[in-house]
């Protein structure tokens, strides 16, 4: 392996070491939020925005938005999780845009 | 071994005076009858189970009718399996039903989870057709279904695969598109491995589903060898709040890309269609992403590599590629609608290297630092503000794409292209577009298109 590929992993290993040990922290329980800034939890906002704003702005950025009713209970929570994936978004914003689908139909 | 022996031997001795001391408590109670008194215990015990259970269901809050339906059929065999008064059991039989029924919330719950169709496996995708009619080629219709295959096994660990199946000549050829694990490590970290989309390149990790696309065909520039589209490694990924904007990143090392080095029309390209690697060293790449505000991303990817093969003087060149782009989606009260601008621009850089050194392939020696660049811009607009279904379902876009001449000067021109789109949204991922691309590859006689496409995502 040449230097600069060990200089870029090694980057990447600082990056994840600190993003994991100073920034974050593990999440409740399945399907509870973090706790945020003023220490309130809550599963169905994210940095003030509701999970309603959040399905829509997060959605809308690369495709139209389905129906809360075009999927079952079930069938949200693999297809957000996917989403997830893709789109990089956290895993509060996956569970307040989980809560709002269910909540909507 | 011996003191395993003697442990062996304690443990069934403790387990057969347990059970023979059971029994023996239990033996008043096997006559077959139940007094009033055990009847109405029996009566309580099955109201409180009741109780357990509606609280169950309440907690669980939103519960689909599917699941619902899979929670009553759980019941009945629960209420089957429970004693009822008309069947009274021995009390050695209500005890084992205390038993059961003090476990029965986490037991009915990893039930319901296990269910396959409903919290484990989900068939996604999209299917298309498409009639396209470009100058100079034979017109011709083409189809392709792209099922995608995700099985979600724990809350934090999903498996996604997705495969494209289309006809081609006199048979279907079916494609391994990507299939990859992915474990939720906590709300900011996503560890992935296996054969992903290329983060480095944001089109085709989020735009390249054909009900997603919003014209027929994709954009060269960020095609054709300059960017990578799939990968073959691990990942890290996630999001990440900075005070009231957000960040997203991801950071992937695989197999590299391959150096063409034998065609003299490829000379200097990168190859990223080999998912086996050709040496040791592999390729490091990402991708940062930035949203000042929501529906607005600005991002930049990168990928580093030594694309040459093993042992060969081109072992030690090396290929950078990098991309930028730009989403913003935006809703408009004075443009009574929706505006999308998606942009993308990449380039390539390979090292200088002497292509066929000694002229045995009939084309060097040839010097080269092999550079290429290309992109695209598009502009949509969808007037979802306006009361008339029809037009509300309409959109209409714009896109000017390029990519840049092969850098041995010997193969394809440059070309530019733009095309004009207008597309019918029958439900919000089925359309209808119809395109006509404007193509002029340099110094070439145009290859203007005309295109009919319909896909439909589920």
């Amino acid at each position: 392996m040449t230097t600069l590929n060990r200089s870029l992993l090694a980057a990447l290993l600082v990056l994840f070491a600190s993003t994991t040990c100073n920034l974050f922290a593990e999440p409740k329980a399945n399907g509870k939020a973090a706790p945020d800034s003023s220490g309130a939890v809550s599963n169905d906002s994210y940095m003030g925005l509701s999970g309603e704003e959040l399905w829509s702005n997060n959605c809308l950025r690369c495709h139209n938005i389905r129906p809360p009713t075009m999927y079952t209970n079930a069938q949200w929570d693999v297809i957000v999780h996917h989403m997830r994936l893709r789109a990089n978004i956290t895993g509060q914003e996956q569970r307040a845009i989980v809560a709002f689908l269910k909540s909507a139909k | 071994m011996k003191i395993h022996r003697c442990f062996l031997a304690a443990i069934v001795q403790a387990a057969f005076i347990i059970t023979s001391s059971a029994a023996i408590a239990q033996d008043p109670a096997t006559d077959g009858y139940v007094t009033r008194k055990e009847y109405e215990e029996l009566k309580d015990q099955m109201l409180a189970m009741k109780k357990e259970l509606d609280a169950l269901k309440k907690e669980r809050g939103t519960v689909s009718k599917q699941e619902s339906a899979e929670s009553r059929s759980v019941v009945d065999v629960h209420k089957e399996v429970a004693p009822t008064p008309g069947n009274a059991e021995s009390t050695a039989g209500a005890d084992v039903h205390k038993e059961v029924t003090s476990n029965a919330t986490p037991s009915l719950a990893e039930l319901e989870a296990s269910l396959l169709g409903t919290t484990k496996i989900l068939i996604a995708g999209w299917a298309e057709a498409m009639f396209e009619a470009r100058n100079d080629q034979v017109s011709t219709f083409s189809a392709s279904f792209n099922p995608i295959f995700l099985w979600e096994l724990t809350p934090k660990l999903l498996f996604d695969s997705r495969l494209e199946i289309e006809p081609s000549g006199g048979g279907t050829n079916v494609n391994l598109v990507n299939a990859q694990i992915s474990y939720l490590l906590n709300d900011y970290i996503v560890l992935g491995v296996g054969e992903f989309f290329s983060p480095s390149n944001v089109f085709v990790e989020r735009f390249e589903p054909q009900w997603i696309n919003k014209l027929p065909d994709r954009p060269i520039g960020v095609y054709h060898d300059v960017l990578p589209n799939i990968s073959v490694g691990a990942q890290v990924r996630g999001g990440f709040p900075i005070g009231s904007t957000r960040a997203n990143y991801a950071f992937y090392v695989s197999n590299g890309p391959v150096l063409n080095t034998f065609d003299p029309r490829s000379a200097g390209t990168l190859d990223f269609n080999s998912y086996t690697d050709n040496n040791d060293d592999k390729a490091v790449g990402g991708r940062v992403g930035f949203l000042p505000i929501p529906g607005v991303e600005v991002g930049y990817g990168f990928e580093t590599s030594r694309p040459g093969f093993q042992g060969t003087p081109f072992s030690d060149v090396r290929a950078l590629v990098q991309s930028v782009d730009l989403e913003i989606t935006r809703d408009s009260d004075l443009l009574k609608g929706r505006i999308n601008l998606f942009a993308q621009y990449a380039w390539s850089r390979v090292d200088h290297a002497v292509y066929d050194p000694d002229g045995s392939l009939g084309f060097g020696p040839l010097p080269l630092t092999a550079r290429r660049d290309g992109g695209y811009a598009e502009i949509a607009y969808r007037p979802t503000k306006v009361d008339i279904d029809f037009i509300r379902n309409l959109e209409m876009i714009f896109r000017w794409d390029h990519l840049s001449a092969d850098p041995s000067g010997l193969g394809d021109p440059s070309e530019t292209r733009w095309t004009l789109g207008l597309n019918y949204w029958l439900s919000p991922s089925t359309v209808v577009k119809a395109a006509y691309e404007w193509d002029k590859p340099n110094g070439e006689r145009n290859k203007n298109a005309l295109f009919f496409q319909t896909a439909m995502g589920f």
